[in-house]
């Protein structure tokens, strides 16, 4: 392969030029405790008189507890309790930050239930001494189910005369929110119904043909004149794709350790977002906010399953109290693989049309999602923007339905619609380039966004925009970097049985939110307490966004403090750690604060030292004023706030700041000088981040097997914060996309509805020698002009491009016809190739 | 210790798989058991056979030296589904004996030739044979009272002599019909079970507790038959039935054992005459 | 009563430390016993509850068990040794390359670590669905889930199915078919030696084991004879992913050649039934002959007659002819940029 000595890959780049902090590379406070082992996560944790409790969970698809008879379980020994979900809270309301009541979905989700509507949804919960003695007993527990009829697969439930995953049907139905009163808060939506949705057999008369049936669906929305569009094109293709079912398998299982102490419930437990999992379990718990504890130091994965945790946590919150003993929780793989949440299958049909010259004329697309049996993920309307953001058709309808069945819960996986989307749009456009005769790269530079790109449907006569979008450059400079021509004019012919191909995609996702608080106190000793309310998920954005403090006030990384995981300890309200929005999000928070702790420090100087605040500036751990004269260290200004008290020290805090965020300010008042402050910068438009991803693949055509050669990920996500953790978040996240390509997968039994693939050897997750041995990643590094310090997130988009590139390779080395679905193995490859024809079973789900 | 095999179903039910295997050695020491005591029996206890009325010398005379008892189509259908009965016995319980060979395929392929033998003999006696000549009609039954009021000591009627099949015959075959079309029926469902050829592949034609109970009862009534065939064949080679046993390879019985065991007004045998002479006129 | 999985039950663990003790040991407790090499088939068992033994006899501590020694007639290799010893070993690479190979392609490199020869030999199927703990046929039971209209069979067996579906997934045991070893079992009648492929068997002679070993049966050593020392070999493992994967097919073969003459040769081929199988037929048709892409590519066709493909693993029909080819004939050197 050809070695890439120009120009520099990422990891070797320097990058934030103009900062002293920012763009660098450091050493992250908690990397010493991870990689010694010191790092205590949720199941780590022990407390005296500590219990163990052990879930039961349901054995058939769906049914309902018709007998159940926990005596012989309760008389052993060592058993303590059991809960059941007769013994649940029930469903409490939310309100939303404009006061609007979300009234609780009755049909939603519990941690325990009478009517299971999954194999392995957890009936029941026995907490006793160890663990060893909560098995036992569990086996001792006489219990039936009556089975009701189920289904796996949301085409089945489609069909005319379909089984329906819940008694009342297959689909959410959710009915718009009443009129606002005046005077009043706006009123929440209504809880959603169960609908019924079946199509007519005149729609499934192709679906053997491997076209993708398009019955009526529940939404859709329409941009420009798709049928002009398709009456402008040269080509018009009508593909129809499968993605799969995937865990998000995270390492640390959602293990849970909770007590109660004074009327409160401390919770460990591992979260992606600390400060916002408080809310989710004080309305799982239907208790008050302000008597729930989370500690979550370290976080084994989330990648959207954990966003504020998992509702299974109150299991042990609620045996505790029975029990008035703390109890922990241990969550086993094969436990984890039914509750943990997962990516849900897409099934798309796409009819694109083609100028030309590669210019889409019009994307007529309609997917079909399969969610579950509880809340109806985005993936399918997300899908439908990202793909109208990222290939800027000039008219785009999309159609689309979220179907429910007895499979394990979906959650939002990274990227969740986006990755989807993307991958079947960009099989798509592989074929779209070879029929056209175009290069890869150039059919996908003439149609990517620039700019602040128009996007999705229009709401109120309008659509809404990228912030800002580089990816023309950022594939640009990849295909440099990748020597794309290069390997194309010199891709070697088939030696032997192998063959080469190589593939580019295009990928972006969701980067940012706005409005949280930032929150930080100068210490009297010069030393800077920063308070972070960001879930330690792995990102290490829960420290890297904090460096925007020290850069603005120039204090050395040494001289700063981080609180982070604890959420007894005064932590400012902040984003979820979800759909990559935290980085974008808590940077602008922290510079609020920052910018909060810097006008503060002027005005003590001014009232020190006379003149007007702005005669002050702010720099090497001093205020002073402008061009020399007098100033103060920052520990002489915190020992003056504290006595100016007021709003220096956190005795007043801003009135615009989040209630949470003002009883930490309250709580840490008079420590020293207080930096609090809301994100209220102006920011234009959705902030979307971008990737440009190119690999090469060999395949043994001869046994189907096929390994990722070479890999290069090209991010345009504004400024970049901190190039080793950007690395990891690049790769990693491609890495999960290449999983979905490569093997990761849900595996059922149709008989009997029931899971085979349980265990990570079983549902296949990418190991590291999957990967190719020097991948690579680069970012341009161009500020977001939306954002004050010009950085966004990058957890999704690689994710889309990680399994497309690899796809496209495929496609690229034995054709594009020869599967129809991920992942992609040697089963597929080498069915197709011997009889010379797709032999996948395209619409069949679970293989 | 249970006389089924449970186990628990992918939904968690506990539902029979099979019999318990020891079942096999009950019924074979049962056969046993039988063999012995109702040797002993015959041995010490049993008196002299006696029946009521005598046979008149006339119709002797007309008789043929030899009597037509089973045509070479019964015998025929006999003898292949004994043979067909030992494979599937021998195919089924050695392996859970301990002897392992690759039974399956014998035992499904000897299913077959069972159940069409079977299906055979059905519509061969209903339609060829005195249909009726197996089945305990009236007289047996007061014989059978007689008997049993002289075996306790009470005097009383002789018995008469017996039809074509006397009523312990007919007994047996009751029961073998019945645990015969139990193993036939269901086999023949097991066959949807496993790789055939013949019937489509349909594991899931039934649910796990009906398919659980049918292989229970395939494996009941296979393993009575395992008793039923030792008593079959004891009685097969005692001397006293030996004629009988003569009578499933030859065709034929003597007159003198047909005179003295078969009453001929119930087991009508055409007379000798010129156009029957010498030929087996099975009925 | 209900089920849970994933919490290993209570049990006796004896630990012997000598080969006599490990097999009185195993009398004494016939009736409920289960024999521990490496653990990582057993624990799977074990911490799912399906399998409950009262005792476990723990081989770890028999040192005899362990070890690589080399004899008048080739190695012996006690069942105890790991699979990273035998991969690493200098003899094992230098003259019987074709198992170094496969012992390093099992599983991942803690696996090799911790797994031995004779547990890796003596491995259980990974059907899923008996995995899973259901009352398939291979469980006692009276039925193949994986052989329905629906199951899913994408990694079962397309030949000697009988009733059971389930392949054998070990990597070692084709390779010491091809090098034509000895097992060596004691019982407590003494001890036998059983040619490698005799010591597997299919659902045909016994639907509930993979092996011909019996109650109080132990593995205790390989011997792999001198005869194919040195010979040319090859192995090749298909899986899904690069690591950590039990094989779609494997394929082992020992050849011995005379210019381009195929002298000797011995081909097995595992994932594709209930047990590895010896090619005998492929390896009649190719003995003798030039060794060309079409001695390969006849040998292969040979190998897959009557394979009888289920609906999700036909791949496996044109792997195992290919791999059986590729056996004889070997594989092109990987694709080179052109500069």
């Amino acid at each position: 392969m050809p070695k890439s000595d120009s120009p520099a890959s990422g990891s070797e780049r320097k990058y934030g030029a103009k900062y002293k902090l920012i763009g660098k590379d450091y050493q992250t406070a908690d990397l010493y405790a991870k990689v010694t082992g010191q790092a205590k996560y949720a199941e780590d944790f022990r407390a005296d008189g500590m219990l163990f409790c052990k879930l039961l969970l349901s054995p058939v698809p769906h049914g309902r507890v018709k007998h159940l008879d926990t005596r012989a379980a309760l008389a052993m020994p060592g058993v303590k309790a059991i809960l059941t979900a007769d013994d649940l809270p029930a469903p409490a309301d939310s309100l939303s930050d404009l006061g609007a009541v979300i009234k609780a979905n009755p049909r939603g989700e519990r941690a325990l239930t009478n009517e299971p509507l999954y194999q392995g949804e957890p009936v029941l919960a026995v907490a006793a001494v160890d663990e060893f003695t909560a098995a036992e007993a569990i086996e001792k527990i006489d219990i039936e189910f009556e089975p009701l009829p189920f289904v796996l697969d949301p085409l089945d439930s489609l069909r005319p005369e379909g089984p329906n995953p819940r008694v009342e049907g297959n689909i959410w139905v959710q009915q718009p929110p009443p009129p606002r009163k005046p005077g009043e808060p706006p009123a929440g939506p209504p809880p959603p119904d169960v609908g019924n949705l079946k199509w007519t057999s005149e729609d499934f008369k192709d679906v053997d043909s491997g076209k993708l049936p398009m019955g009526k669906t529940p939404d859709e929305w329409t941009v420009g004149d798709i049928q002009q569009g398709f009456k402008n094109a040269v080509l018009v293709l009508d593909e129809s794709f499968v993605t799969p079912d995937t865990s998000h398998q995270t390492l640390e299982t959602r293990s849970a350790l909770a007590y109660w102490q004074n009327g409160k419930v401390y919770i460990h437990t591992g979260t992606q977002s600390t400060v916002q999992t408080v809310p989710a379990l004080a309305r799982w718990l239907h208790m008050d906010a302000s008597d729930v504890v989370l500690i979550s130091e370290y976080t084994g994965g989330g990648f959207g399953s954990k966003v504020t945790a998992a509702i299974t946590a109150i299991i042990p919150a609620l045996l505790a109290k029975k029990t008035n003993s703390p109890v922990m929780m241990r969550i086993s793989r094969e436990e984890e693989t039914f509750i943990g949440r997962g990516r849900p299958s897409l099934l798309g049909r796409y009819k694109v049309g083609f100028a030309k010259d590669g210019r889409i004329t019009a994307v007529d697309m309609f997917v079909i999602c399969n969610t579950g049996p509880y809340d109806a993920v985005g993936d399918a309307p997300t899908s439908g923007r990202i793909v109208s953001l990222l290939y800027q058709p000039p008219a785009m309808r999309w159609r689309g339905v979220t179907v429910m069945t007895n499979t394990p819960p979906r959650g939002a996986q990274s990227s969740p619609g986006g990755m989807q989307g993307i991958v079947m749009m960009e099989t798509v456009m592989q074929k779209a380039g070879r029929k056209l005769a175009m290069d890869q790269v150039a059919i996908r530079r003439i149609n990517c966004p620039e700019g602040k790109a128009d996007f999705g449907p229009e709401m109120h006569g309008k659509r809404t925009h990228s912030t800002s979008c580089f990816i023309k450059d950022a594939l640009d400079r990849g295909a440099e970097q990748f020597r794309w021509n290069e390997r194309l004019a010199n891709k070697p012919k088939q030696v032997g049985s192998k063959v080469h191909g190589v593939g580019v995609s295009l990928s972006c996702f969701y980067g940012g939110s706005t409005g949280y608080d930032g929150l930080f106190v100068i210490k009297p000793n010069g030393r800077v307490a920063i308070q972070s309310g960001i879930g330690n998920l792995g990102t290490e954005s829960v420290i890297d966004c904090h460096r925007v403090v020290a850069e603005v006030l120039g204090v050395p990384w040494e001289k700063c403090d981080l609180t982070w995981g604890n959420t007894a300890q005064n932590l400012p309200w902040t984003c979820i750690s979800g759909g990559s929005q935290t980085t974008h999000a808590m940077t602008r928070a922290a510079y609020a604060a920052a910018l909060d702790a810097k006008q503060k420090l002027q005005e003590i100087a001014a009232k020190t030292y006379g003149g007007k605040p702005e005669h002050y500036q702010v720099a090497n751990e001093r205020v002073f004023r402008k061009g020399g004269g007098a100033g103060m260290t920052l520990a002489q200004a915190a020992q003056h706030a504290i006595k100016l008290g007021g709003k220096y020290d956190g005795h007043e805090p801003p009135d615009d700041v989040n209630k949470y965020t003002k009883a930490s300010v309250a709580a840490l008042a008079g420590q020293g000088l207080v930096g609090v402050g809301k994100d209220k910068f102006a920011h234009d438009g959705s902030s979307m981040s971008f990737v440009a991803t190119f690999a090469e693949v060999e395949v043994d055509r001869e046994t189907g097997k096929y390994n990722i050669v070479d890999f290069l990920a090209y991010a345009d996500v504004g400024t970049v914060i901190h190039p080793r953790a950007l690395g990891g978040q690049v790769l990693g996240r491609s890495t999960l996309g290449i999983g979905h390509a490569i093997g990761q997968k849900w595996v059922f039994d149709p008989h009997y509805g029931e899971m085979v693939s349980r265990r990570f050897y079983q549902s296949k997750p990418p190991t590291i020698l999957d990967l190719p041995v020097d991948m690579q990643w680069a970012a341009l590094d161009i500020p977001d002009p939306e954002t004050p310090v010009g950085a966004r997130g990058i957890g999704e988009p690689p994710v889309g491009g990680g399994c497309a590139s690899i796809l496209n390779a495929l496609a690229d080395a034995i054709g594009d016809d020869v599967f129809q679905r991920a992942p992609v193995n040697a089963d597929t490859i080498l069915t197709s190739l011997e009889a010379g024809r797709p032999m996948q079973q395209p619409f069949t789900a679970h293989i | 210790m249970g006389f089924l095999e449970w186990a628990t179903s992918p939904w968690g039910e506990r539902v029979p798989i099979h019999i318990a295997w020891f079942l096999i050695w009950v019924s074979l020491i049962a056969g046993l058991l039988f063999l012995v005591v109702h040797a002993i029996y015959v041995r010490f206890f049993a008196g002299e056979k006696q029946f009521a009325g005598a046979i008149s010398p006339e119709l002797a005379a007309r008789l043929p030296e030899k009597i037509a008892r089973h045509s070479l189509a019964a015998r025929f259908f006999h003898w292949i589904m004994a043979a067909a009965m030992f494979t599937l016995l021998f195919t089924a319980f050695l392996p859970k004996v301990g002897v392992q060979f690759n039974w399956v395929t014998y035992h499904w392929i000897a299913g077959i030739v069972l159940t069409a033998s079977i299906l055979f003999h059905i519509v061969h006696a209903s339609f060829y044979l005195d249909f009726w000549s197996i089945w305990p009609d009236k007289t047996d039954l007061q014989d059978s009272v007689k008997r049993m009021k002289r075996f306790f000591g009470r005097s009383g009627e002789l018995p008469r002599r017996a039809g074509k099949y006397p009523l312990d015959n007919k007994l047996y075959h009751g029961v073998i019909v019945l645990c015969g079309l139990a193993v036939m029926i269901t086999g023949i469902f097991m066959m949807f079970r496993v790789r055939t050829g013949i019937l489509p592949r349909n594991p899931y034609l039934f649910g796990d507790m009906t398919w659980g109970l049918m292989y229970v009862l395939h494996g009941l009534a296979g393993v009575g038959l395992i008793g039923l065939v030792i008593v079959h064949v004891y009685f097969a080679i005692r001397p006293e039935k030996l004629p009988i046993t003569y009578s499933m390879i030859f065709g034929t019985m003597k007159r003198d054992f047909y005179l003295e065991e078969h009453d001929p007004e119930r087991w009508v045998v055409a007379s000798s005459g010129p156009e029957n002479r010498g030929s087996a006129n099975a009925d | 009563m209900a089920v849970i999985r994933d919490v290993m039950p209570a049990f006796q663990l004896l630990q012997p430390t000598t080969v006599a003790d490990a097999q009185s040991l195993l009398q004494q407790h016939a009736d409920d016993v289960w024999v521990l090499a490496g653990g990582l088939d057993s624990f799977d068992w074990l911490k799912d509850r399906i399998r409950k033994p009262g005792t476990v006899v723990d081989l770890s501590g028999v040192d005899e068990l362990k070890g690589i020694r080399e004899t008048s007639d080739g190695l012996e290799i006690g069942a105890m040794t790991t699979l990273t010893e035998i991969a690493q070993h200098p003899v094992v690479k230098q003259k019987y390359g074709v198992l170094s190979q496969a012992a390093e392609l099992v599983a991942s490199p803690q696996i090799r670590n911790q797994g031995t020869i004779g547990g890796n030999l003596s491995q259980d199927t990974r059907c899923w669905y008996y995995r899973a703990g259901w009352p398939c046929y291979r469980a006692g039971g009276n039925i193949c889930y994986a052989d329905t209209p629906v199951g899913r069979n994408r990694e079962h067996a397309i030949l000697h199915a009988e009733r059971c579906v389930a392949v054998n997934v070990s990597d070692t045991a084709p390779a010491l078919i091809a090098l034509d070893a000895k097992f060596v079992i004691r019982s407590t009648n003494g001890e036998r030696v059983v040619d490698a492929e005799d010591y597997f068997i299919g659902p045909d002679i016994d639907i509930t084991r993979l092996h011909i070993l019996q109650p109080g049966d132990l593995l205790t050593a390989i011997r792999v004879p001198s005869t194919w020392a040195g010979a040319e070999f090859y192995f090749e493992k298909v899986r899904d992913r690069n690591v950590w994967d039990f094989p779609l097919m494997n394929v082992a073969s020992a050849l011995k050649l005379s210019g381009n003459n195929i002298q000797q040769i011995r081909i097995a081929v595992n994932g594709a039934a209930a047990r590895p199988l010896r090619l005998r037929a492929s390896e009649d048709v190719a003995r003798g002959k030039e060794r060309t892409v079409s001695t390969g590519e006849t040998a292969g066709n040979l190998a897959v007659q009557g394979a009888v493909p289920l609906q999700f693993n036909a791949y496996k029909v044109p792997l195992m002819r290919n791999l059986v080819k590729r056996s004889i004939t070997g594989v092109q050197q990987e694709a080179t940029w052109a500069s």
